[in-house]
């Protein structure tokens, strides 16, 4: 039975829902407008801010890159964080408390301070490749996110049923990948699309490890905004909303959305 | 104090569905009843339209002669015990009971006073300063108990307040909580489903079933004379043979059963008789025999279990498959023909509904 | 083999963090300590330039700002979530999800068409007659804040559901049947319960606005400098990198001082725990 509220509650609540959802249905009609400049309502519907897009060469890079950057760095944090997470809950004595501490670190750790020092410390002292230095940075922010949901789906596995396939014959890989994971799928499926999510949209570590030649969405929408006001950041913005919408579609169909809330 | 609380045709829903149908029951002063039945016979959710949190769709609800139907829950002044005891995490066992006293402004010695005396009856007084978190389910039981009783309510309720315990404590406590309750005389509503607790604690129980009172009565008399099937049922009369009268001898009669079987039973035991009845036999009601000329149903024995004061079997009969129990000193085989005797003590009539 | 089976599932995971994050940000540090002017003269570089100091009152400022608003916008609005039917419930935690899943860049942006010289609230206002000329809103402190709120909104949102959620109807219930009206029910079970939740919302929101870039880039510029900009500019536009290593560190030192001084102050206010 739902409590009661106070009715100045709830119209407070919906006005922080207006703020919330407002500015982009702002940005999704300027996107549609038919002038060279941004306005809102828009003036005219058209699509043609959507195929400029493509038109733009440094768009249609940066948009590769990011998917690239987002897609090799995710794989990685889920290849070193699924055995990770697992590490933690199975064999948890046999590992120092500090473990779980340092997996925090790149939440804790400022984006920015990281993405400096990868560029001084790798980039510029190593010579490192900046794509790589990119990929490094990216699978350490997203590391975080990968462990602790999958940690979070570990931690309602009963290991025991582990111990019955092996105890029915299954050498202990083969039951790594035909009773633990597929346990955990939501888990691994959530923390994917966080993972993406959030590697194509970060700011702070890639503003220190683009450049001349190499650069990420987000970065290049920044550039982009510095010189022109025209609606192509807005186009771009709804882009990247209905790639967002898309992965929530996803997330709806496999693990139902108040999973993010947890 | 105490005040005795009325309820008038009460009909609830949840959402579109019916949970109560014109319930009424009155509860007189001092008077301890409670509400028992299946999770989903409507117990819980009389006591929470009582409480406030939830309002009829039609009825009214009177205490002392003081309408409550449209109060809110926080204008009632009732004492609620929850299953789940619902301490406030946060604050200590003595915070925790003084709670209702400073919403009714009573606060500095005043307040201290009465809830160090409450907490010395309930035996807690040297756990005042503890967290609940640090208390075993008993302390805690005790703690809500002390709770609701500190603002002296004029009505007491209790929402299955001892499930959460195992079952040595929950005797222990069901005791203690009668005596609170009597030496307050406060009047009490008690949810329950456990039937051996409500009827040693109440002095009137009511069997409820699908939104509906079945029964209610004083646990002798629901569990002597049960009005109706149900309530039979519900009280352990697993056989229930309909019978119609056959012939009337004075104080005796005779009524036969399907299937053809004939019984003889005594007025002075049952009382009136209908034409038309129903005779409900606990298992220690039909005594199994072996003897071939004595008068009970005829029955080939089926499986049989050691119930440790008795052996019981599973009779096949001409009435349908009744059970019956029979002499620890003569076990008797299964398929062996026997007859079922009803003992009057465990047996009685109901009326055909 | 099977002592060491926790060791080899976690040293890749464990290696790219020492290696990729620890490693690099320790040396970063360290460079700061081996400059010539002595081991502190960055620091008191940092601390004698009047303008620098500035520039780290006004981010400290402005992250209280953003954190305050946050937590009384957020906890009402929670609360409400919290109590809502279930089909409204998922809906509302899908509009608070979708800007936390949508971009910094894009949602900055937005509040560029709001705010802009001729943004929507300026033609907005002139259309409605209330001003002749259109205000000035980007570039001012007032604009980052408005931003930032608005970017951590639904982070709070989603941290006190959680916590709210986690309170039992029956406590609500026990102090209603008290007597406590629900204003008292709110102050006295409900606030503190959620203590712990708004500690760590709080931090959540602080340290994201103290380190934030791309807001106060976008809508901060050169007028409303942060700490985040500020580094930025110290390490690409002008390349004095032991600058830049300094604000880093200062970013480092104050975002753990302040998880750990709330993760200790959460423990001790959290009642759950004995």
């Amino acid at each position: 039975m739902p409590t009661k509220i106070h009715p100045a509650l709830i119209g407070f609540t919906v006005l922080v829902f207006f703020f919330l959802v407002g500015p982009l249905v702002i940005v999704l009609g300027s996107a549609l407008s038919d002038t060279t400049y941004l306005t809102f309502p828009p003036q005219g519907i058209s699509l043609r801010w959507f195929q400029n897009i493509f038109e733009i060469d440094a768009f249609r890079r940066t948009i590769l890159t990011s998917l690239q950057v987002a897609v090799i760095s995710t794989f990685v944090a889920l290849l070193i964080g699924i055995p990770a997470s697992y590490a933690m809950s199975r064999y948890r004595i046999q590992l120092p408390g500090w473990l779980s501490t340092l997996f925090v670190l790149p939440v804790l750790v400022p984006e920015l301070v990281l993405g400096f020092s990868l560029l001084k410390n790798l980039a510029f002292q190593f010579n490192a490749p900046i794509f790589l230095s990119l990929i490094i940075g990216h699978t350490i922010l997203i590391l975080p996110y990968v462990i602790r949901v999958i940690s979070a789906s570990l931690a309602s596995f009963d290991f025991s049923i582990e111990e019955a396939a092996i105890s029915l014959g299954s050498p202990p890989l083969k039951t790594f990948f035909t009773v633990l994971l597929p346990n955990v799928r939501s888990g691994v499926i959530a923390a994917f699309i966080l993972a993406f999510i959030t590697s194509v949209n970060d700011v702070s570590i890639s503003i220190f490890l683009t450049g001349p030649g190499i650069s990420t969405l987000p970065i290049q929408l920044l550039a982009h905004m510095e010189q022109f006001f025209d609606p192509t950041v807005a186009s771009v913005s709804v882009l990247l909303m209905v790639l967002t919408v898309a992965v929530m579609a996803i997330v709806e169909r496999t693990l139902g959305l108040t999973f993010l809330a947890k | 104090m105490t005040k005795p609380l009325s309820i008038r045709n009460i009909t609830a829903h949840y959402g579109q569905t019916k949970v109560l149908e014109d319930l009424s029951l009155d509860i007189a002063e001092g008077e301890l009843v409670s509400l028992l039945g299946a999770s989903g016979c409507g117990k819980t959710t009389t006591l929470r339209l009582v409480a406030g949190f939830l309002q009829p769709t039609s009825g009214s609800i009177t205490l002392g002669g003081k309408d409550l139907t449209k109060l809110p829950a926080h204008q009632r002044d009732i004492g609620l015990v929850f299953q789940n005891y619902a301490l406030f995490p946060h604050l200590t066992v003595a915070e925790n009971v003084g709670f209702g006293l400073k919403q009714r402004g009573i606060s500095g010695d005043a307040k201290t006073k009465r809830v160090g005396a409450m907490l010395e009856r309930v035996g807690l007084a040297h756990l005042a300063e503890r967290l609940p978190g640090a208390l075993s389910g008993g302390q805690k039981q005790r703690v809500a108990l002390a709770r609701a009783l500190v603002i002296e309510p004029p009505l007491l309720m209790f929402d299955e307040p001892l499930s959460n315990l195992d079952a040595k404590l929950r005797v222990d406590m069901r005791v203690e909580i009668r005596q609170l309750q009597r030496a307050n005389g406060t009047t009490s509503v008690y949810v329950t489903h456990d039937q051996e607790e409500a009827f040693s604690i109440s002095d009137r129980v009511a069997i409820m079933h699908a939104g509906k009172i079945m029964q209610l009565d004083t646990p002798e008399n629901l569990y002597q004379r049960p009005a109706n099937a149900f309530v039979a049922r519900f009280v352990g009369f697993e056989n229930l043979v309909p019978m119609k009268v056959v012939a009337r001898d004075g104080a005796k009669i005779t009524a036969e059963a399907a299937g053809g079987v004939k019984l003889t039973l005594g007025l002075e035991h049952f009382g009136a008789i209908p034409d038309n009845f129903v005779l409900a036999c606990r298992a220690d009601g039909l005594a199994v025999t072996d003897n071939a000329a004595a008068e009970g149903i005829p029955a080939t024995l089926g499986l049989r279990t050691y119930l440790g004061r008795a052996y019981q079997y599973q009779s096949e009969t001409a009435a349908g498959m009744l059970v019956a129990n029979g002499p620890l000193s003569k076990p008797l085989e299964p398929g062996s023909n026997a007859k079922l005797v009803p003992v009057p003590d465990q047996c009685t009539i109901l009326a055909v509904e | 083999m099977k002592r060491f089976a926790g060791w080899t599932l976690a040293s890749p995971a464990t290696l790219l963090v020492l290696l990729g994050l620890v490693a690099p940000v320790a040396a970063t540090i360290y460079t700061t300590f081996g400059t010539p002017g002595g081991p502190f003269a960055p620091y008191l570089a940092f601390f004698g330039s009047g303008f620098r100091r500035t520039v780290l009152l006004r981010t400290i400022n402005v992250s209280l700002a953003v954190t305050a608003i946050a937590l009384f916008v957020g906890f009402i609005t929670a609360y409400v979530v919290s109590r809502a039917p279930g089909w409204l419930k998922s809906i509302l935690i899908i509009a608070a999800v979708f800007p936390l899943l949508t971009g910094v860049v894009v949602r900055s942006f937005a509040w560029l068409i709001i705010l802009g010289k001729n943004g929507i609230l300026n033609s907005t206002l002139i259309n409605l007659g209330l001003i002749t000329e259109p205000f000035q809103m980007l570039y001012t402190q007032g604009s980052v804040i408005v931003a930032m709120v608005y970017l951590f909104v639904p982070l709070m949102v989603l941290t006190l559901v959680g916590v709210l959620e986690a309170i039992p109807d029956d406590l609500i219930q026990a102090s209603a049947s008290l007597g406590a009206n629900s204003w008292a029910t709110f102050t006295q079970v409900i606030l503190p319960l959620a203590v712990p939740g708004l500690i760590v919302g709080a931090v959540l929101v602080f340290t994201g606005s103290f380190t934030s870039y791309a807001t106060p880039q976008l809508l901060g510029g050169e007028q409303v400098m942060m700490m985040g900009t500020l580094m930025y500019q110290q390490a690409m536009v002008t390349f004095d990198w032991v600058s830049a290593s300094t604000i880093a560190a200062i970013m480092v030192v104050i975002t753990i001082a302040i998880v750990m001084a709330m993760n200790a102050a959460a423990r001790r206010l959290n009642p759950m725990t004995v």
